[in-house]
């Protein structure tokens, strides 16, 4: 029995998230999954063989079978635990296990519907708590107080068009984190008469990720997404790309970076680079989207392209997605380390399309540079 | 101090009894139920002597584990007590190749094993279906195998030594590593085959083939499984030896093809058989198989292309679980699962099948490694109906038994563990039983090693089914 924190939310139709925050003991938390999702796991094992969080922890609990067994349990009067816990919340929601199961099992989507279960009785990690916190109070997955649009160039910012076909959505890591990389991807749709949501807040990945509610959220960026009239959301981030996706009402189409700009190639004029690359597919890009071949196109029209020892629909995971990297950074640090086992000797750098991907990757490579595949389209556009 | 700080002096973090790791342990992929009390992830030889003489002291029982894919519930710890958790030994030692060995601690995965041998032109032959997941260790352990047994046998025609930690915490050798030995009583083979039950392998010394230099697959469609049954026991007949004959009926080619309409098989029963060797070789036996069969079979045809037979097979390969990607309401529960019978009655055997799936009302495909005798039969229920799985007990209980009366097995390579072990006495005969608990007597007389399993000892036997 360990302590944790219960706190008290209001449905996805609710206005404001009152966060009451007390101390309290679990005995069990009964969760309700449709039962058919479940017992569609035979327990074969075959999920053993490509689970990253398995990989690096060994744990019958910490893969996927054992994370269904788990959540089968939990309704059935498992005690939520901190083992249980771990078990849920080491998983990086990657999908490979659902892309390789013989049975059609969907783990990640149990995983996921489990964590809903408990943090909707109170029952979460401090990681989860946290981005809970964070993002309530902030709009934002890092609680930054800052300006969203503070990397936007003041003549930009007055520019913005108040109504446009196309909106280009940020997201939290490239907003605080990689703001040259929101600015270089800007730069180059507003080209094409793209413009920004005025009063951006997260998406909600990481919330829905973790367990939790993002109704709220959702709903902002909705209302912005109408009032400007967008027909086409563009994002740059692979998280953000599936919530938009799968999250939201189908009011809109959304694009993702590589594929707009392999889109509008030709418009682009960009001169080759004598480099040689590696892709990294982001989980939720890549395998969860199908977007494989979009980014190719994009890379190897400025430069070599050799790709990493697993790829496309088997690429392995960077160990950042499903709150793991901020519930377990030892481990999310670990199997980014596995993933940079995969890149091929010799190349100049590592291009991907999800700024979580590249900060993980980042902090696990001494060796070769992880940049945004805007980054590298940037460095070959012809200056005017 | 209790059992699980003990453990932990010994292991340190990787001894759990943790209510997650207790609940994870607590199956395999089989229908057996038994949580432990702790579970521990040795990494060393000296470790497991540690723990093993531990639990003797305290006289706790010991259950090793692999992957936990094995289909009998071997792992199962029936009675609490340690799991021992394998699959982080996984250590390929040593490549040595020109005495056609390699040495591997029990952890190695068959599939990690056989990547490293290829770009040397070698490979460990068992292949089961589970070779991406399952561990070297659980398959020694259940004599595993696999397609290509037919021609290359079995796990025990490729285990040269073992290292074992026996129930009192010692540490024997069984064998050397010359491909022959005469030296007393085959201890190597007593292992093989003891489903944890002697002792904990620690290490073994396999033996490797050079991989052929080409493959030809031959596809048969027939009008009736009995016909494909009587065409695979009229090619052995004629003294041709397939590398690999298989199965499939046609529920398991409809399931397949709607999982996968572009896969190339006809419609019918089917029968594929593999040959390989040099390429004339695998080309003259390709073509006498296709003429063979030709007299019997409403369809046949002979592939070359190595990425189209990688298809089928890996097609094969995942059968077993695939209904439910068809109707989700389904489950294909592995019990009754891998019986086999003496070549020449494998018609009878397919038919009594049929016979027994109809009487109980529960669907079954049938699949599986006709060449050595040993037919899988997925039986699918839908698992969230009670009444389904008495049916479901009663039609697995008929086809063991069917199997015994034929004068076969109730399991050719999954092992008997406790989902089969009722059936021990009615298969071997008391006497032959008998020698086998005097063995398990003399090597392990407080029963500490995996205990419940193999009709060995009374109590308990299958953990029950649900
Ligand atoms: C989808 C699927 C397909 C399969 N196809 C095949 C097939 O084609 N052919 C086949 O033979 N099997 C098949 N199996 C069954 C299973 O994979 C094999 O029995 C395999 O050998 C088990 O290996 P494991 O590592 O999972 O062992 P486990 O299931 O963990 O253990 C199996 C037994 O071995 C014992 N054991 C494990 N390691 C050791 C050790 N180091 N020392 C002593 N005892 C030990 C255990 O106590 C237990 O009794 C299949 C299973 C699945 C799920
Ligand atoms: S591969 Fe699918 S059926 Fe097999 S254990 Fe994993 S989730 Fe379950
Ligand atoms: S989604 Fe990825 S991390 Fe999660 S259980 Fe599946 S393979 Fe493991």
């Amino acid at each position: 029995m360990i302590e944790m924190r219960r706190e008290v939310e209001d449905s996805r139709s609710g206005t404001e998230t009152k966060t009451e925050t007390k101390e309290t003991k679990v005995e069990t938390a009964e969760i309700s999954i449709d039962p058919r999702t479940i017992e569609l796991c035979v327990r074969c094992g075959t999920c053993r063989s490509v689970c990253p969080a398995f990989e690096v922890l060994g744990w019958e609990s910490k893969n996927t079978r054992g994370r269904v067994m788990v959540a089968k349990a939990l309704g059935e009067g498992l005690a939520p635990d901190a083992s249980v816990l771990d078990s849920l919340n080491t998983c990086t929601t990657c999908g490979i296990c659902a892309a390789k199961c013989p049975a059609g099992a969907n783990p990640p989507a149990i995983v996921q519907s489990a964590r809903m279960g408990l943090v909707s009785q109170g029952v979460m990690t401090e990681a989860q708590a946290g981005f809970r916190t964070r993002i309530a109070e902030s709009g934002n997955t890092f609680g930054e107080g800052g300006d969203r649009l503070g990397w936007l160039s003041d003549p930009d910012r007055e520019g913005l068009k108040e109504s446009s076909d196309l909106v280009y959505f940020v997201g939290c890591l490239d907003s605080y984190r990689y703001p040259e990389v929101a600015k270089k991807t800007f730069d180059l749709l507003k080209r094409f008469g793209a413009t920004l949501l005025p009063e951006e807040v997260c998406c909600g990945s990481p919330l829905i990720r973790t367990g939790s509610d993002a109704g709220k959220f959702v709903d902002r960026n909705l209302r912005q997404i109408k009032m400007i009239g967008a027909k086409t959301v563009i994002t740059g981030c692979a998280g953000c790309y599936s919530t938009l996706k799968k999250d939201y009402p189908p009011e809109f189409e959304v694009v993702s970076v590589p594929e707009f700009l392999a889109e509008h190639l030709a418009e682009l004029d960009l001169r080759r680079l004598d480099l040689t690359v590696t892709y990294h597919d982001p989980c939720h890009l890549g395998r969860g989207s199908g977007i494989f071949d979009p980014p190719r196109e994009v890379i190897k029209a400025i430069c070599r392209l050799e790709e990493m020892r697993s790829n496309r629909q088997d690429a392995r995971c960077c160990g950042g997605g499903g709150g793991v990297r901020a519930g377990y950074p030892d481990l999310s640090l670990e199997i980014a380390k596995l993933r940079l086992q995969d890149v091929p000797a010799g190349v100049d750098a590592i291009v991907s399309c999800c700024p979580l991907c590249i900060r993980n990757l980042s902090d696990a490579s001494s060796e070769v540079e992880v940049i945004d595949l805007v980054d590298l389209v940037e460095r070959a556009i012809v200056p005017p | 101090m209790n059992i699980i700080e003990k453990l932990r002096d010994i292991v340190g973090e990787r001894a759990s009894a943790s209510p997650a790791e207790r609940l994870c342990y607590s199956s395999d992929a089989s229908q057996v139920r038994g949580t432990p009390d702790c579970v521990v992830r040795p990494l060393s030889t000296a470790e497991v002597s540690s723990v093993v003489e531990l639990a003797a002291a305290e006289g706790v029982p010991v259950t090793a584990r692999g992957a936990g894919t094995g289909l009998a519930g071997g792992a199962v710890p029936l009675r609490g007590g340690i799991v021992l958790d394998l699959s982080g030994m996984d250590r390929i030692v040593e490549l040595d190749l020109s005495n056609l060995a390699v040495v591997v601690e029990p952890g190695v995965v068959q599939a990690r094993l056989n990547e490293r041998l290829r770009p040397r032109g070698f490979f460990f032959p068992p292949d089961p279906g589970s070779a991406a997941f399952c561990t070297i260790g659980g398959l020694i352990a259940n004599n595993g195998s696999g397609m290509r047994s037919v021609k290359y046998g079995t796990t025990r025609n490729y285990v040269l030594d073992l290292e074992v930690v026996l129930a009192d915490g010692s540490v024997v050798r069984t064998g050397s590593r010359t491909l022959k030995a005469a030296a007393g009583y085959d201890l190597t083979r007593l292992f093989i085959g003891s489903e944890g039950t002697l002792g904990i392998i620690t290490q073994a010394v396999l033996r490797v083939a050079p991989l052929p230099k080409a493959r030809r697959l031959v596809i048969a469609a027939f009008d009736s499984a009995e016909e494909a049954g009587r065409t695979v026991a009229a090619t052995f007949a004629a003294g041709i030896v397939p590398s690999a004959c298989e199965i499939l009926d046609r529920t398991t080619v409809a399931v397949l093809r709607r999982c996968d309409p572009t896969l190339r098989l006809p419609d019918g029963d089917v029968l594929l058989f593999e040959v390989d060797g040099s390429e004339g070789a695998a080309a003259e036996a390709a073509a006498e198989i296709a003429a063979l069969s030709s007299t019997t079979a409403a369809s046949v045809a002979v592939v070359a292309g190595a990425e189209e037979m990688e298809e089928i097979w890996a097609a094969r390969r995942l059968v077993g679980a695939a209904i439910s990607r068809l109707d989700p309401a389904k489950s294909r529960i592995y019990v009754g699962e891998d019986v086999g019978v003496p070549i020449k009655e494998i018609p009878a055997l397919i038919r009594e099948v049929s016979e027994i799936s109809d009487r109980f009302g529960i669907p079954a495909m049938k699949y599986g490694h006709i060449g050595d005798g040993n037919l899988h039969v997925a039986l699918f229920i839908d698992v969230l109906d009670d009444g389904e799985w008495a049916r479901l007990a009663g039609a697995a209980d008929a086809i063991h038994r069917a199997a015994i009366r034929l004068g076969g097995t109730v399991s050719s390579e999954h092992g008997i563990g406790a989902a089969r072990s009722e059936y021990m006495n009615e298969q071997l005969g008391s006497s032959a039983l008998s020698v086998m608990r005097a063995i398990k007597g003399a090597l392990d007389p407080r029963g500490i090693m995996n205990p419940g399993k193999l009709g060995l000892d009374d109590g308990p036997s299958p953990g029950g089914y649900g």
